[in-house]
């Protein structure tokens, strides 16, 4: 088993390595059990020691049944370490039960005392506080200066009564079964299975029990007298049933007190009580059961009963502790209705831990809340790294995504060089269309001579006198291309026949139909009129010819002139502005 | 009592989330740096890629052009003058020699065409004909073909006074030259 650390001699990252191996190491984490009380645990081992006898049971709370315990003696819960086979063997029968801790229960009724109160702590409010400070700093309470606080135990215990001289008392046991409890306690640890103790004062959980048993006289105060082994403890209700005093008599070797007449009527005396009832209650199996015959000699006026528990199977009657100390008793069957026996049941004053488990030990182990946290931090510290893990992958997919795309693998210096030959490309593209422009069949002879020859078909009616055709570049300068001008100026003479001819041509639709034609017919793109950026204009003249002889169409000459009744003059202007894919490039070849 | 709680907090969790965080955080950095990288080499690439297409066009435009360029350089090397005549023989040869007769050739000094608006250096000729339509035309036809360098400047075409049958023909080129 791993030994480990009060958190305060450790640094903060050991507190967190210790609260890992904890949880790593323990049930802590999985099983409420180790942060609850014995009294509330499913399985339950009593252990009662009065001194005469150790008597032990098993309870199993979910079958309501007591069972015998294993065998101890007042040797072996003095000398705990020989407690391993009978610890083992509980544990055993625990998980036999199906339990999964055990709850050990240690009724004290082998010593019982009280330690008076220091005299100015009389506010009733202040007993929660009362009872902190009990457990933690007796000797701020106690009117007894001399106390040992590592020695005894000291619980403090409520006197509700109206009038009562005292708010409370305490009680006091020792601390001889403190190495008992240690042993189970690490037992438990050591098996990985909660074994919760509990140190009872058995008179404390007998006088809770009183109203289960008492019947007392209407009116009348009563006293009920607990007679143990070694000691006879006196409890002192007022006619409301409540509280008001609580002695001891111990018997020092005898069978009862030798003082006993003597201190119950001193103190029925002292607290005003007349002709109170005495309620005997033998928990014991060999008490003196003859002191009942005694007080009704002595206390003649009261009225004096013996009084036993109702017994339950498998734990005797003389021995009702275990019973009422685990809850077993039903529910409503109180027979005295007073303040002091709500309270020592329902705030636990008779049901206080003599002997805890001691605050350094506790501080070792955290919280069940830490734990709790601890265990969902682990869960989120698991969501936490996924999601970082999911990040990195996603990261990473990412980065393995880019470094293998070729952009990532490409050389900026490549650009470079592509830039070079590029600009290279570029300067002999430039070149090559610089010439392309100038060589451009803007203005050859040929097709010139094509569309005089289609514009004045033989035998059409046309003789052609005179044909003259100029280009002329537009100046403008500044400009990185400028436009041109093509003229066709054309005379003849006509016949009748070719005026239709001349008149359809000297229209827009009749020249670009002509141009269209020779563009067509020779490849020529100069010709083609239908760009936006050329203007073609033709201007036919007709004029009657002067020297004209009318002869018969079968003997006219098509070469002689005066055989024509007309004269024309045409002239054809194409212009190319400087926007024309022919327009000439003015710069010098790159 | 909770001993253990701050620990528990700053360990179980603060720390873990830190951690992470710096992880996560150095990773997005580290990835963001690639990323910003990666976007101007991208930038780059996509430049190159651009103008490595954009450099396979010219190259294939040029390739295409780069025999006729050559051809061009050729043919502009050569003395304008010599070239026509040289050219207007080979072509003659072929032709009727009654249909296509030479009857001037000239150098004018000023240049009004296409060479004076342009920086290319340029030189006209003046070449005077006296033949037929159709032969002259087939003349001008396979001359320009030969010579693109050849841009028309002016052409005159006028009935012989003594021949009926031919024509004379005066024209004008304006020739590029290197």
């Amino acid at each position: 088993m791993a030994t480990f650390q009060h958190p305060a001699s450790l640094n903060a990252f050991k507190q967190f390595s210790q609260a890992c191996a904890i949880l790593r190491n323990t049930t802590r984490a999985s099983n409420p059990a180790w942060y609850q009380e014995a009294l509330d645990l499913k399985f339950q081992l009593h252990i009662r020691q009065d001194g005469a006898s150790v008597s032990t049971f098993y309870h199993d709370c979910a079958k309501a049944q007591w069972t015998k315990g294993p065998a101890l003696t007042d040797e072996l819960l003095r000398d705990p370490t020989q407690l391993e086979g009978i610890i083992a063997e509980a544990l055993r029968l625990a998980r036999a039960n199906g339990a999964a801790s055990l709850g050990v229960i240690l009724h004290i009724a082998d010593e019982f005392a009280t330690t008076e109160l220091k005299p100015e702590l009389d506010n009733p409010a202040a007993l929660p506080d009362l009872k902190e400070t009990a457990v933690n700093d007796p000797g701020a309470i106690l009117a007894d200066s001399s106390i040992q606080a590592d020695q005894s135990s000291w619980r403090v215990i409520p006197y509700p009564a109206a009038g009562s001289e005292v708010i409370g008392s305490t009680i006091t046991t020792s601390r001889q079964y403190s190495a008992l409890i240690a042993t189970l306690r690490e037992a438990g640890e050591k098996e990985r299975f909660p074994i919760i103790t509990r140190a009872l004062s058995a008179p404390l959980v007998a006088i809770m029990g009183l109203s289960q048993v008492l019947s007392p006289t209407p009116g009348k105060p009563f006293v009920a007298i607990l007679q143990y082994p070694w000691f006879t403890a006196l409890a002192f209700f007022n006619e409301h049933g409540d509280l008001r005093l609580i002695r001891t008599l111990q018997h020092r070797g005898l069978r009862r007190p030798t003082n006993f007449r003597n201190a119950l009527a001193t103190t029925n005396a002292s607290l005003e009580f007349i002709d109170p009832d005495l309620f005997m209650l033998r928990l014991g199996a060999q008490v003196d059961t003859t002191l009942d015959a005694d007080l009704r000699i002595t206390f003649s006026s009261s009225r004096v009963e013996v009084i036993e528990f109702k017994a339950t199977e498998g734990v005797p009657s003389w021995c009702p502790e275990p019973v009422l100390a685990s809850g077993s008793v039903s529910p409503g069957s109180s027979l005295i209705n007073s303040h002091t026996f709500t309270i020592l049941s329902e705030e636990k004053w008779a049901l206080q831990n003599f002997l805890p488990t001691p605050k350094e030990v506790i501080e070792i182990f955290p919280s069940r809340s830490d734990m709790r946290l601890l265990r969902v931090l682990r869960l989120a510290r698991v969501a936490v790294f996924a999601i970082a893990v999911l990040c990195i992958v996603y990261f990473g997919f990412g980065v393995i995504d880019l470094v293998r795309r070729p952009e990532w693998a490409f050389d900026p210096s490549q650009a470079e060089i592509t830039k070079g030959r590029l600009a290279k490309l570029g300067t002999e593209r430039k070149k090559a269309d610089h010439w392309n422009n100038l060589l451009e069949d803007r203005s050859k002879a040929w097709t010139s001579m094509e569309s005089l020859s289609r514009m004045c078909k033989e035998n059409g009616g046309l003789l052609v006198r005179g044909y003259t055709y100029a280009a002329r570049p537009e100046a403008a300068p500044g400009k990185a291309a400028v436009g041109f001008t093509k003229e066709w100026k054309i005379s003849g003479y006509a016949r009748d026949e070719a005026l239709d001819y001349l008149n359809t041509l000297n229209t827009k639709e009749g020249i670009c139909a002509h141009f269209s034609e020779i563009a067509r017919i020779t490849g020529n793109s100069s010709y083609n009129p239908n760009l936006g950026t050329r203007n073609l204009v033709i201007n036919v003249r007709t004029q009657e010819n002067g020297s004209f002889k009318p002869v018969p169409p079968e003997s006219a000459n098509s070469g002689d002139e005066s055989s024509y009744p007309f004269t024309f003059d045409l002239v054809i202007t194409q212009r190319f502005e400087a926007t024309d894919p022919m327009a000439l490039t003015v710069s010098k070849a790159p | 009592m909770h001993l253990y709680r701050q620990t528990i907090i700053l360990f179980g969790i603060i720390v873990p989330v830190v951690i992470t965080g710096i992880i996560v955080g150095i990773c997005f950095m580290l990835k963001s740096n690639m990323v910003s990288s990666f976007e101007t080499k991208m930038k780059s690439f996509k430049d190159y890629e651009i103008s490595r297409v954009a450099g396979l066009e010219i190259e294939a435009k040029v390739t295409r052009e780069r025999e006729n360029v050559e051809r061009w350089n050729t043919q502009l090397a050569q003395e304008t003058a010599s070239a026509v005549t040289t050219n207007l023989r080979e072509i003659t040869e072929h032709l009727p020699s009654k249909e296509i007769q030479q009857t001037a050739f000239e150098r004018p000094n000023s240049n009004n065409g296409f060479g004076s608006v342009a920086a290319q250096s340029s030189s006209p000729i003046r070449i005077a004909f006296r033949g037929t339509f159709r032969t002259m035309q087939q003349a001008f036809l396979e001359l320009e073909s030969r010579m693109p360098r050849l841009q028309l400047q002016e052409l005159r075409i006028d009935p012989s006074a003594s021949q009926s049958t031919l024509l004379n023909f005066q024209v004008t080129y304006t020739a590029w030259e290197n």
